[in-house]
């Protein structure tokens, strides 16, 4: 008997221990963010250490994100959305669940890297590229691919990998980036070629197919320059980074205060921070391109004036994206 | 005449036992809502959202279900790979069984024991390993390149594996249950009167253990199903049902169709779940003789031997092979690239993964006590108690079992991330939301612990307490609770395993805040970390084993006349 009233004590006390760390929490800064855990908490932790306000902080993909402050708008519950490619900024803007802010920055942000209102602004960036096998490239006698038409070269049969449009935004950015540059019809042609013959499968997220090059699974993927800076070749992965002559896409990451959150002012500070030059050398880290031009690029990282960049027009590319994934599934079939 | 007056004499019986034993209805009160609210709520709010857009009755999700290629044939998928998965895990499992308990085999324990073991590993597990013995770059593809030519471990093929090593254990204790309860001596009545092994195993053996065989067969269909780990990992372009759904929601957001994908998962599975437990259990020819059994096992011959044995150790080969690579993975620099060994991943692992390990134990070490202590009190109310809604009670209790992961994750964040009537606060988010899960999805084995136990004990020795004057509570505490608390650990140690151990359900309402390492182990395999995600399953893997161990070590000390409780199914 005794030993049970021990376990119920036991029980009770583990309860009120998780109920008080979920209480405890009075003045926070509260968000979510679409970095990877890993990632999030490095930035995050140096945050906290420099201005000792304590973030609480959730990570989510950026669609959930969407989704889940959508759900909550009439009692938001955070503050601030912390990255997540802009394509999804800009559909929570135009749903009217962003407050704008201007970020208080010494230096000049490029039309094209922020919204007209500031209802979201960019805070890094990175160019879509090809990641190769170094071992494959010599044993086949290959270059690495350096257009979009080279990956339907017969060498890289069944050979190259990429996420999957609906679930990756790499990969929605790739798309976008094709069908603004050649238009739907011939983007679906291409891509059904692409399908038949070069693609051994398709992965869940953007940077899947990184490591499965570095181990040889495949020949070649497509993803964000400073994903396989970072997963790739910094991990000692024998892989290497092309882009395509025809012109490329670009993410940007976006940052944005949400509407009615708890402490905006806290909000505005780490928005604030998050463009200090402090804040963008922590980006060499992971690789992605600094939006501050103070900040200190990553060894070996391709800024965006060495490739070819097309005019890519996120804005349009976040407000079509239902139908033209609709679009892709039902031509691929995947 | 008669019979209605029993009905109004069984309404006053509940009428008195509210004026009598208040506590007890009070009790009987709060557990059916605990019941609506984190069981039946979720499901019907998955029903609802596939079928309401904008608040408006709509079947379009259903019609671009059935016209698009992409939506129905991951259904097809998920059906095929259950059918492959359920007979080759049936086979094995009933073989293994047969070995167990009808020839002599060698070293029965040490084969019962690894048959069990990936019974306890995460359910991916398997499937990681596979990767790192079949991928493109694994270590034994040059070998098998040379042998079978160009093959992809990727796909159907790659599954069937996997999930046959996961789910075969499943059908070995079902099928080793059977068995076990099947009389020898009637097998050998047949002999002694002159029938062929052939004969006595086709018409005997056979047809007796045919409902345990169904039984196991339908169980491990309905876990291929519900399996989301292994596709998740190894299912390259071949899709099934449990991981398009939670692709539509968290990939594209979209949770009306993803839901619609679920209730698609749903019906196969709640269907072979009724199959399983209402009908085929129902046909159990366990044979009673009312004598001890002689259990002498005669030798047999060769040509029986043979077969039997070699299947066991090859099967037996597999899960060392499979296991053993994830040990040996671990410890590699660079997983496929530059195996030096190391102890690198082990010092990342306390760093990164010190979190989410501390996450995974506070919350299964929360959530197990509750599921435990719920779910035997319910047993305790459906056996012992007469009230309105008994079998009600049991019925959605057990429900929790039968529903995919999936299907389960889905309804929470559906039913949780908004106020509502029956719930008056958020739970998305937070840990209580894990904790509840994992309560309700792993309270039905400690129910089935509970029943099992209970039955054995005679009420007499409760109805004696009762009339010395004691109530209902004082007899639960003092009477029926310390005889059936070695069925409470059994059940406590099983809910902590799984517990530790699920992903499918977990997935959808994990946050930053409260992670798991599953779902950790999963982002390590995503991004092909092979070397980290084996460390990682590795301390996993123990810490399950210690608290196996721990609990086994409390129910030798508290346990008289204690028997294993069946735990699956």
């Amino acid at each position: 008997m005794k030993r049970l009233t021990l376990v119920l004590l036991l029980v009770m006390v583990m309860v009120c221990s998780v109920l008080a760390t979920g209480l405890a929490a009075s003045k926070v800064l509260r968000m979510y963010t679409a970095f990877d855990t890993e990632e999030a908490k490095y930035y995050i932790e140096v945050f906290e250490k420099e201005t000792g306000i304590d973030v609480e902080w959730v990570r989510m993909s950026s669609g959930e994100v969407a989704a889940r402050m959508e759900a909550e708008s009439a009692n938001p519950q955070a503050s601030v959305w912390h990255a997540g490619s802009n394509t999804d900024h800009i559909n929570a803007a135009k749903k009217g669940l962003l407050e704008p802010y201007k970020p208080n920055i010494d230096f000049e942000l490029p039309e094209s890297f922020h919204a007209k209102d500031w209802a979201w602004t960019g805070f890094y960036t990175g160019a879509i590229g090809f990641v190769s096998n170094i071992n494959f490239l010599k044993e086949h006698k290959v270059e690495a691919p350096t257009s979009w038409s080279q990956l339907l070269n017969p060498a890289f049969k069944k050979n190259v990998a990429i996420a999957y449009p609906y679930t990756s935004g790499t990969s929605y950015t790739t798309y976008a980036t094709l069908i603004q540059m050649i238009g739907l019809e011939k983007t679906l042609n291409w891509w059904e070629e692409l399908d038949k013959q070069s693609i051994f499968q398709y992965t869940k997220s953007g940077t899947g197919c990184i490591p499965m090059v570095g181990l040889g699974e495949i020949a070649v993927g497509i993803a964000f320059s400073h994903d396989i800076l970072a997963k790739g070749i910094n991990e000692g992965y024998p892989v290497v980074m092309t882009f395509p002559s025809e012109g490329t896409g670009y993410e940007v990451g976006g940052l944005s205060l949400i509407k009615g959150g708890p402490e905006p002012e806290l909000g505005k500070q780490f928005i604030d921070w998050c463009f200090t030059k402090q804040a963008q050398d922590l980006f060499q880290k992971y690789s992605r391109l600094p939006i501050n031009p103070k900040a200190t690029v990553a060894e070996g990282a391709v800024t965006l004036d060495q490739v070819k960049l097309i005019e890519y027009d996120a804005i349009w590319a976040g407000e079509h994206k239902d139908e033209l994934v609709t679009a892709w599934r039902d031509r691929i079939g995947q | 005449m008669n019979s209605s007056n029993r009905k109004i004499q069984e309404i006053t019986g509940n009428l008195r036992l509210i004026w009598k034993e208040p506590l007890l209805f009070i009790s009987i009160l709060a557990i059916f809502y605990c019941l609506i609210v984190f069981v039946v709520f979720p499901i019907f709010q998955v029903f609802k959202t596939s079928l309401f857009i904008d608040k408006q009755l709509n079947f379009s999700n259903y019609s671009a279900i059935f016209s698009k290629r992409y939506y129905y044939q991951p259904f097809f998928n998920s059906m095929l790979l259950g059918i492959y998965t359920a007979t080759l895990g049936t086979i094995i499992g009933f073989i293994f069984a047969y070995a167990l308990t009808r020839t002599p085999m060698p070293f029965k324990n040490f084969f019962r024991v690894t048959a069990t073991f990936p019974i306890i590993s995460p359910p991916f597990v398997v499937a990681l390993s596979a990767i790192l013995l079949f991928g493109r770059a694994g270590s034994l593809n040059p070998f098998l390149t040379k042998i079978i030519g160009d093959y992809t471990i990727y796909g159907l093929g790659g599954l069937i594996l996997v999930e046959t090593i996961a789910y075969a254990p499943t059908a070995f204790l079902v099928l080793y249950g059977i068995l076990q309860a099947i009389d020898p001596s009637l097998e050998e009545a047949s002999m002694d009167l002159g029938a062929s092994r052939a004969k006595v195993f086709s018409t005997i053996t056979l047809p007796l253990s045919t409902p345990g065989i169904a039984s196991a067969w339908l169980l491990v269909f309905i876990q291929s199903l519900a399996d989301f780990g292994n596709p998740m990992v190894i299912s390259g372009n071949y899709r099934v049902l449990s991981v398009q759904a939670y692709l539509q929601i968290t990939g594209m957001y979209d949770l009306s169709r993803g839901s619609t994908l679920a209730i698609l998962l749903f019906i196969p599975t709640i269907v072979a779940f009724f199959l399983q437990k209402y009908w085929v259990s129902r046909k159990s020819y366990v044979t009673v003789t009312g004598k001890p059994t002689g259990a002498t096992i005669k030798q047999l011959e060769w040509y029986i031997k043979l077969p039997v044995y070699s299947c066991c150790i090859i099967f037996t080969a597999i899960v060392f092979l499979f296991y053993g690579t994830i040990v040996h993975g671990s410890f590699q620099t660079l997983w496929g690239v530059n195996p030096a060994l190391t102890l690198k991943h082990y010092v990342e692992m306390y760093q990164v993964g010190k979190d989410y390990l501390i996450d995974s134990l506070v919350l299964s070490a929360v959530a197990t006590p509750i599921a435990g202590i719920i779910g035997i009190f319910i047993s305790f109310l459906v056996i012992r108690k007469k009230f309105i809604g008994r079998g009600v009670m049991e019925f959605i209790s057990m429900l929790t079992f039968a529903v995919p992961g999936t299907v389960v994750g889905i309804g929470y964040i559906l039913a949780f991330n908004q106020k509502t009537v029956l719930l008056p606060f958020i739970m998305t988010g937070t840990a209580w939301i894990i904790i509840i899960l994992l309560v309700f999805r792993n309270m039905p084995v400690g129910i089935r612990a509970g029943i099992a136990a209970l039955q054995q004990i005679d009420p007499s020795i409760e109805e004696a307490s009762t009339d010395l004057g004691a109530d209902s509570n004082t007899t639960f505490r003092r009477i029926t609770l310390p005889m059936i608390a070695p069925a409470f650990f059994s059940g406590l140690a099983y809910n902590f395993v799984k517990a530790m151990t699920c992903i499918s359900a977990i997935i959808f309402v994990v946050s930053g805040k409260w992670n798991l390492i599953t779902v950790a182990i999963l982002g390590f395999v995503d991004n092909s970390r092979y070397a980290q995600a084996a460390a990682m399953s590795n301390l996993l893997i123990i810490i399950v084993l210690i608290a196996l161990g721990i609990i086994q070590l409390i129910v030798n000390r508290i346990g008289r006349g204690v028997r294993t409780v069946d735990i699956i199914g």
